[in-house]
């Protein structure tokens, strides 16, 4: 059994340690590609959603480097997302591929029992002992919340930097290194390092950078090809990002959910707007907004992929949280045809916007 | 006081329901004209462009009525079955509404869980509260309601047609003959029967749905899908049509589970947006019957 699993953001760095932990062979399907999505749209159903095709490319570009067993979590909410595993199964069925699928469900709508099983297909693979299993679990868990928490400071401390570019760096290289860890245990032992590493980065306290908060359709803000590249490119324009959806952040909702405890202040914020959850992350995303606003940022830039129902809604509902509380908000909506030229002219005009109003025109002279 | 009811999205099949419960509250109903041009026109004017055109129609239903009446009823229907779901744009539709269109009257915002009466009484109590402050008063509303929903069987059924077709997809795209330009009598002058889910058993549909490895947690999508494989597999109709509108997420997945399981029978899918022409609908459709006419 050779597992794989499609790309979103830094799960492929927890992933990694889970699988080296586990003993069990795994494929990290190449990084999101122009040519993983062109694979994609070419056998996906015209109108589904672009992180649906974009992960047919990741299986199909997984399967010539020999994978055969996909993992994939799966959802019971109202967005499509929930019904990818049935149709990627008949699709890839349909293209002549014999994968096998491991659904992750909710315990709520598999069962229990089914969903050990599940999980019991991958854990089966590997050869270690149960202690080992669990250990391999709690590193990858670590792992994930160092990555997001190293990514997460070094987006948003760029505005604050002395030397230009030295954030960026620093967090290519710590992304870099990590995949040629062999073992969590080595792999944990240079996140760690290259977290303390970000607090030795000179900054400028001084700056007043503008700041942006990235809100939207959760797989489109995580996964960086899809939205262009958007944080690298506010990155290289000094400016400092924040982004609450993560894979992190992501898990802790759906443990927290159950209990009705998940993102009490989020939820706080939007009920103004929005004040039920409607699927996908929608009231997430009105909240962020009102949030960022509340914690003085400049603006927020709303992506989502083109036919997104849950963002939709709050992409009408967006527009009145920006009249009502004087706080720009752009939506970017992309898809398989999303031209570059045309994304980047609307991300300068809106930074160029945001520097305007806060009254320092010539700041880049 | 006067109510205004939106004749958009779902009000073709909860009519009788939301007519009767206002009714009885002692509420002056209007509701807007059929659908038509200039509803189109408003409702493209004031909806946001990535949603689906039976969405910019009901906001132009909205507009059309709002300086009529002193609040809306904008029913936000959030679940009708247990574990089940329909688009989630119903779910946020107060919200989009009053953020779309400027100077709107009251509206109601209390969610719909259709699964019980007591969450419908939930429902109830907060809607009908800005009418009376009589609690009997709601009560007694609801019940009547209830009861006049339970009598209503929509759908078609035709009989006595040489050809028949089975007509899928979300209920408001197949009963506003406007969003369909008229193709139930389109296809009938063309000698083709029409017939709907409504007519197909309810456990005909548990069957084909518990083939599946995820069962379908959409309401409307579980009927269309049913309703359409069991008419293909057992050869009941000689086609399917199925109306959709364009960028509809919940079409995107039935369609594909239906041609999936439905191998070479005839299936049609008709695209709705706001710019569909007319002469291209009716030569598709007549392409359509003429090739079921000599596969029979």
């Amino acid at each position: 059994m050779k597992v794989t699993f499609p790309h979103m953001g830094n799960i492929y760095i927890a992933a990694k340690a889970l699988m080296d932990g586990l003993g069990v062979e795994y494929v990290i399907p190449p990084f999101t590609n122009k040519a993983a999505l062109e694979i994609g749209s070419l056998h996906s159903p015209e109108e589904i959603c672009l992180p649906f095709k974009i992960m047919i490319g990741n299986y199909m570009q997984a399967i010539e480097q020999g994978a055969d067993t996909v993992i994939l979590t799966g959802s019971c909410g109202p967005c499509r997302f929930g019904e990818y595993c049935e149709m990627q199964m008949n699709l890839m069925k349909r293209l002549g591929h014999n994968l096998d699928f491991i659904v992750l469900d909710v315990p709520l709508d598999i069962g229990a029992k089914e969903l050990l099983n599940r999980i019991g297909k991958v854990s089966g693979a590997s050869t270690k002992t149960k202690a080992q299993k669990l250990k391999a679990a709690v590193d990858a868990f670590k792992v994930m919340h160092l990555i997001d928490d190293i990514e997460a400071k070094a987006r948003f401390l760029t505005g604050y930097e002395a030397t230009k570019g030295a954030f960026k760096r620093l967090l290519n290289s710590c992304k870099a290194e990590a995949m040629n860890c062999k073992t969590p245990e080595e792999m944990l032992k240079l996140l760690y390092d290259y977290r303390s590493r970000l607090d030795k980065v000179k900054t400028d306290k001084n700056k007043k950078p503008i700041k942006i908060a990235i809100i939207g359709e959760i797989y489109t803000i995580i996964e960086p090809f899809s939205n262009l590249y958007i944080e690298d490119k506010l990155m290289d324009y000094g400016v400092s990002t924040k982004k609450t959806l993560t894979p992190s952040w992501w898990y802790k909702n759906l443990v927290l959910s159950p209990l009705k405890l998940n993102q009490l202040e989020i939820k706080r914020k939007a009920r103004d707007y929005l004040p039920l959850g409607i699927g996908g992350h929608a009231r997430e995303c009105i909240g962020e907004a009102v949030l960022a606003h509340d914690e003085g940022f400049d603006g927020a830039i709303q992506i989502f992929p083109m036919g997104c129902m849950p963002e939709i809604v709050s992409k009408a509902i967006l527009p009145k949280i920006s009249r009502e509380k004087d706080f720009p908000i752009m939506t970017l909506v992309v898809d398989e045809m999303t031209g570059e030229a045309g994304y980047v002219t609307r991300i300068e005009a809106f930074v160029d916007l945001l520097e305007r109003r806060k009254n320092n025109v010539l700041s880049g002279c | 006081m006067i109510v205004g009811i939106p004749k958009g999205l779902l009000y073709c099949r909860y009519q009788s329901f939301l007519d009767t419960f206002f009714y009885e509250l002692g509420a002056e109903i209007i509701t807007s004209p059929d659908t038509n041009k200039e509803i189109l026109n408003a409702g493209v004017k004031y909806c946001i462009d990535e949603a689906c055109l039976p969405v910019k129609i009901y906001h132009g239903h909205v507009a059309s009525i709002k300086d009529k009446c002193d609040m809306i009823a904008i029913p936000r229907i959030m679940q009708l079955r247990e574990r089940e779901f329909i688009c989630p744009k119903f779910c946020g539709l107060p919200e989009m509404v009053v953020s779309s269109i400027p100077d709107m009257p009251r509206t109601t915002m209390a969610p719909i869980y259709a699964m019980s009466k007591d969450r419908l009484y939930a429902w109830a109590k907060k809607t009908g509260s800005m009418v009376t402050h009589d609690t009997g008063r709601i009560k007694r509303a609801l019940d009547s309601a209830i009861h006049e929903q339970q009598r209503f069987k929509g759908g078609i059924k035709d009989e006595g047609f040489r050809l028949n077709i089975a007509l899928t997809g979300h209920p408001y795209n197949l009963y506003d003959s406007f969003i369909n330009m008229n193709i139930v009598k389109k296809l009938n002058k063309l000698g083709v029967g029409v017939i709907t889910e409504e007519y197909a058993d309810e456990s005909i549909i548990d069957d084909q749905v518990k083939k599946l490895y995820k069962k379908p947690f959409w309401s409307f999508a579980r009927n269309s899908y049913g309703f359409a494989v069991h008419s293909a597999q057992s050869k009941a109709v000689d086609g399917i049509i199925y109306i959709s509108s364009f960028a509809c997420g919940i079409d995107s997945v039935v369609i594909e589970l239906i041609k999936d399981k439905t191998d070479d029978f005839p299936f049609m899918v008709i695209k709705l947006d706001e710019h569909t022409g007319e002469a291209g609908l009716d030569t598709r459709v007549e392409a359509f019957v003429d090739m079921l006419e000599r596969t029979r």
